[in-house]
């Protein structure tokens, strides 16, 4: 028994069945997490050695590219680049998307085991992974004015800690909070009366800070346990120690030094919204889920502040997971749209509400039994997996509206529903299984494509090609059992249904008998029809093709801006405290759509990793802005970045700026960037170019910001000891740098106990001794024989430049110029811009450039999707021409394929749309919807023809009939794709471009496939029956010959 | 004893099972899915691609006496949705066994 008797057959187990898909996959909705991009694994991999004291000279020389030469080997490397600085070389090792990372890492490390050639006192090469799990996804501000001296314990105690335990949260690590620390200030002039050095009184105020336990003893009948417990309990304590002695009097740390406890002398300081305050960052672990984190932390926070103190406020900075949500929400709410738009078209069409329930009904099915595959298959809600089920909506109804239409068609001439439900279901099951699998055929080769598009959309052609199958299988069980139950014979029609119906149906009769008359001029004007099409396809592609433009990803407005503003080396803090607070007061004052803005300075603690992990500097500025919501505000990110860039170049004082929209360079939704690579080995010859470059794409109106990639040399000072006389002192270079160091950066003596934590105790010469040269000069190293010698006895103190740290990108020196996209072009446009002004440079001889980063992903991503479009076009070809068994149609139907690209580019350029990687997705999926309306209309034309009428007359008659079926399945998708293309959400800019592809490419490759399919068909039929005539005649006159010889 | 051979549009097939059980015919033999065409007017039902419809068959032997009251009914049936076809023949049994 077929599929369809016995679902007809059984109505309680087919309704069964997909009640319980139903709430197998309402279970599954529940349960699934949310995300904004389908989970990919990080791509690269980092190999850190430290070789101390090398300069990054011989760090390249010595260790990177013995590295590198080593793990070039390592397979699916795409790019491998390297930063050879002081102390230390960073290999990065860069490969395809959606590779094992785990495999690559055990490769990497064996690679390393066969390395023998490094330097002696190298470390070992130690390996990292990063990945998008790294990025915080919280920050936190903390404000606070009374607490602030000790807000660092306040926030680690209550804050950090609480925050750190929450399941799934990685680091948490609070930045802008100096910590406390007990600072023992130190006059050198009193130090040298009283023949004391730095390092003594270090010695001396760890000894006199000391708990120990001196064994046990018996008293009487019982063991005690003797302690000396002498740490200090106060700061204060320390200025009675007894340093020394002079002249028979004990000399005090009161008569040479200070004790200040008080806050690290330099540290990162930040204010959010100008009130100065801490940050916390906080990291998930890998593989946790943002949102529930996210949610779980803002659940925790009112707890938290209640038990903070009152000055204390803590704020949200940047939520990541607020942007996912929102634009989750957004898509949900267009799916939404789009299933109340495709009702209200079959409800037009259909004009009974009974045969459009029946046929709604399967989106809900089909798209619920999507989300089994997600949990199933442990993905995640995210706008691939949204944006698919929205592209899908208009297209399942598909095979449900065939089967209505049949049904229907039988019921009408009289059938009983339960029988007419069986065998008009089987009179086009082979038909919709076909269209299926021309859906199939485009979607499927989705899940093959590699790289970055395709670790996107593997899941876009899996969810489709569920979703397809489900839905025919709903259209051939289902939908006929429900027809055979619900649908009547002659159905009474209220009179609302007549006033509102009868103009519809008029009108729909009389467009078909319109569009039947025009199928009939057109195939008698064949030669003029197909001439028309050829100049309309061509002036097309004349016109749009030289204004398209391409790009990735679009930026997508989630609403944050990361600035990063350098001033020159060795500004000092104040100075840039002072510049950071006017530059945030004219901010906030130009963008009144800012929610929270938060700037961070200062040199960071080393021992701060994510702090110091970020660029970090007395002279550097970086500020995070969040912005309302674009839903809530007039201006786009990308405009508000313009207004802050226009802010930042009228101060002169300010070396380098970067403003990121969106937080992020590159990548999905991240900013649009070029970035030229330039690779040559002198630093003079490649500075030289890269400037010119830089200067001459300032000057390019399609580029808003350069930022060059090597720093300049920075300067510095440097004390150079002479050998001769140190050692003439009896001195040498180590213990005279040690010398140096205890004074300026300072010696930890000890810790100072409190309530459980260890703060440092630092002993150096106080603040006002160490301010210049001479101060420094005036440093006395002491011998071993206790003479002390001066700096300038020893040596010269002089100011130089560093060189910059040494980039290299597949085992050659580069530097890389990166332009920002402005407002209003696309990529493309600054590609082309800069290509032509590098081909006017006079670029010195071996120095070459090429296309890095963004523009080099997306270049390789249209490859894949160009291949992958042909195989499409094959599939579907090789799929129509089993369906009719013959090579002419299929090759007919195809005819409709060129103007779906021609309504694509209108559309792209007319709304000035760049094509990106969305887009293209759009165009691919396009191959399999426009065919279908060919398919519908030649099958039928094959039909009549089949029963007997002329070529004409079947094209006509076949159009007529068909137009309704094409009008709605078009409509369907078409009005299924306007919430994509038109939405104003969160994210919307992401899955635009592919609504537009969809909407323009299928409306005119619709229009043109009525009157020019049947147009084609008859010229291949009328070929087909001259042919057939002409043997006809033949053979007649053979006959006629043999005839007459005989 | 007469023969009724009963050759309708699928869609007939029930209605027209119904009618000879409701009328006294209790033995009957029938095909549910084979092709045909009428020899006045209307679509032939192959089960093909061009002509997907397809037409059921029952041959029933009756009394004498059953056979006007079955085909007025079965004539009925026709009328009442003539597009989908429904013919009957009758002739006499010479034996059984």
């Amino acid at each position: 028994m077929s599929l369809y008797q016995s679902s007809v057959n059984k109505p309680v187990t087919t309704i069964l069945i997909f009640v319980a898909i139903a709430i197998l996959g309402l279970f599954s909705l529940i349960k699934l997490p949310v995300n904004l991009i389908p989970d990919i694994d990080t791509n690269t991999i980092m190999v850190m050695t430290s070789y101390a004291g090398a300069s990054a000279e011989d760090i390249e020389n010595n260790v990177t590219k013995p590295l590198e030469s080593i793990l070039n080997g390592v397979s699916d490397l795409k790019h491998i680049t390297s930063q050879s600085k002081e102390n230390i070389s960073i290999v990065t090792l860069e490969f395809n998307y959606g590779e094992d990372i785990d495999i690559l890492t055990n490769d990497v490390r064996d690679k390393l085991d066969m390395l023998t050639t490094l330097p002696d006192e190298c470390g070992n090469p130690i390996i990292f992974k990063f990945g998008a799990d790294d990025i915080p996804i919280i920050m936190l501000s903390a404000t606070a004015n009374e607490s602030m001296t000790g807000l660092y314990k306040i926030l680690d105690d209550g804050v950090s800690s609480p925050l750190a335990r929450i399941k799934g949260v990685g680091a948490v690590s609070i930045m802008g909070a100096p910590e406390r620390e007990i600072q023992i200030y130190c006059d050198p002039y009193k130090l040298e009366a009283y023949n004391l050095s730095i390092e003594q009184i270090a010695q001396i105020v760890a000894q006199e800070n000391r708990n120990l336990p001196a064994g046990n003893i018996d008293i009487g009948s019982n063991t005690y346990s003797m302690r000396v417990e002498q740490e200090f309990n106060d700061a204060s304590e320390m200025l009675d120690i007894v340093v020394g002695h002079k002249d028979g009097a004990a000399v005090y740390l009161r008569d040479v030094a200070t004790v200040d406890d008080r806050l690290q002398e330099r540290s990162q300081e930040s204010f959010t919204n100008k009130v100065q305050g801490a940050m916390i960052v906080i990291q998930k672990q890998s593989g946790a889920n943002s949102v529930e984190i996210a949610n779980k932390i803002h659940e925790k926070l009112p707890s938290l502040q209640k038990n903070l103190p009152s000055d204390v406020k803590l704020n949200v900075i940047v939520d990541t997971s607020e942007n996912i949500v929102n634009t989750i929400n957004a898509l949900k709410e267009t799916i939404i749209i789009t299933f109340i738009l495709v009702m209200f078209v079959v409800f037009v069409f259909l004009g009974r509400w009974r045969a459009t329930f029946i046929i709604i009904l399967s989106i809900p099915i089909a798209l619920l039994g999507s989300f089994i595959y997600l949990f199933a298959s442990g993905n995640t809600l995210n706008i691939i997996s949204l944006s698919s089920l929205s592209i899908a909506i208009g297209m399942v109804v598909d095979d449900a509206i065939v089967v209505l239409e049949n049904i229907t068609t039988h019921i009408e001439k009289g059938s009983r529903p339960k029988q007419a439900a069986v065998f008009a279901t089987s009179e086009v099951s082979i038909s919709v299984i076909a269209s299926t699998l021309t859906m199939l055929a485009v979607f499927l080769p989705l899940t093959l494509i590699t790289g970055m598009a395709g670790v996107l959309f593997r899941q876009l052609g899996w969810i489709v090609s569920i979703i397809m199958i489900i839905s025919t299988t709903a259209a051939l069980s289902l939908v006929p059992m429900l027809c055979a139950y619900m649908l009547k014979l002659n159905p009474k029609q209220t009179k609302i249904h007549k006033i509102l119906f009868t103009p519809i149906d008029k009108g729909l009769n009389s467009l078909s008998n319109g569009y039947g008359k025009a199928v009939d001029w057109a195939a008698r004007h064949r030669g003029t029809t197909v001439l028309i099409a050829a100049v309309f396809f061509a002036l097309t592609l004349v016109l749009t093709l030289p204004h398209l433009k391409t790009e990735y990803f679009p930026t997508q407005d989630n609403a944050r801006l990361s600035v990063t503003i350098e001033l020159p080396v060795g500004t000092r803090q104040d100075i840039t405290r002072d510049l950071a607070l006017e530059l945030a007061d004219r901010i906030s004052s130009s963008v009144p759509e800012i929610r929270c803005l938060n700037i961070r300075e200062g040199q960071a603690d080393s021992e701060n990793t994510i702090a110091s992990m970020q660029s970090n500097g007395t002279h550097i500025i970086s500020m995070n802005i969040s912005l309302i919501s674009v839903t809530k505000r007039k201006r786009g990110l990308i405009e508000i970045g313009e207004v802050v860039r226009d802010i930042l170049r009228e101060y002169s004082q300010i070396k380098k700026f970067n403003v990121i929209e969106g937080g992020q360079s590159g990548g999905v939704g991240g900013q649009n960037a070029v970035q030229v690579d330039i690779y040559g080995y002198s630093f003079e010859k490649t500075d030289a170019v890269a400037a010119d470059l830089a200067a001459r794409l300032r000057n390019v109106p399609s580029c808003t910001q350069v930022n060059i990639s090597r720093d300049e040399y920075a300067p510095e000072y440097q004390v150079e000891f002479d050998r001769e006389k140190l050692a003439l002192n009896g001195l040498n270079v180590t213990t005279a740098a040690q010398y140096l160091r205890n004074r300026i950066n300072g010696s930890i003596a000890s810790y100072y106990r409190e309530d459980g934590e260890e703060y440092d105790i630092l002993v150096r010469y106080d603040k006002k001794y160490r301010e210049s040269i001479e101060d420094i000069e005036n440093i006395t190293i002491y011998n071993s024989l206790g003479q002390g010698i001066k700096v300038r006895d020893l040596g010269i103190v002089k100011e130089t430049l560093t060189p910059p740290t040494i980039t290299r990108k597949d085992r050659e020196r580069y530097l890389t110029v990166t332009g920002i996209v402005a407002k209003g072009y696309a990529m493309s446009d600054l590609v082309e811009d800069a290509e032509k002004e590098l081909n006017q440079m006079d670029i010195p001889l071996g120095i070459t450039w090429e296309f890095g980063g963004t523009y080099e992903d997306q270049k390789d991503s249209f490859r894949d999707l160009v291949i992958l479009m042909t195989l499409v076009l094959i599939l579907v070809f090789i799929v129509m021409a089993a369906q009719f068994e013959s090579l002419i149609s299929p090759f007919v139907i195809m005819f409709s394929v060129p103007f779906g690209f021609s309504g694509v580019f209108i559309g792209l350029v007319s709304t000035g749309s760049p094509l990106g990687i969305m887009g293209m997705i759009g165009l691919l999926m396009l191959l399999g919807i426009v065919v279908k309306n060919g398919i519908v209309l030649i099958d039928y034309t094959i039909l009549c023809r089949e029963r007997g009428m002329g070529i004409i007359r079947s094209v006509t008659e076949a159009g007529r009939s068909r137009l309704r079926p094409v009008l709605m399945t078009t409509l369907t998708t078409v009005l299924g794709m306007f919430p994509l293309a038109f939405g104003t959400g969160e994210g919307a800019e992401m899955w635009r471009s592919m609504g537009l592809t969809m909407i323009f490419g299928l409306s005119l490759s619709t229009l043109v496939t009525l009157i020019l399919v049947p147009v084609v068909y008859s010229i291949f039929s009328g070929v087909g029956v001259r042919k057939e005539r002409k043997k006809e005649i033949k053979k007649i006159k053979r006959a006629a010959l043999m005839a007459a010889n005989n | 004893m007469k023969a009724i051979f009963i050759s309708c549009s699928q869609a007939h097939f029930e209605d027209a099972r119904t009618i000879l059980n409701q009328n006294g015919a209790r033995g009957y033999t029938f095909w549910t899915e084979l092709g045909g065409q009428g020899s006045v007017n209307g679509e032939p039902h192959y089960g093909d691609h061009t002509w997907p419809q397809l037409n059921s068959s029952i041959l029933s032997i009756v009394e004498d006496h059953l056979v006007d009251r079955i085909l007025d009914k079965l004539h009925k049936l026709d009328e009442s949705a003539p597009k989908q076809g429904l013919r009957a023949f009758v002739w006499n049994i010479e034996r059984t066994i």
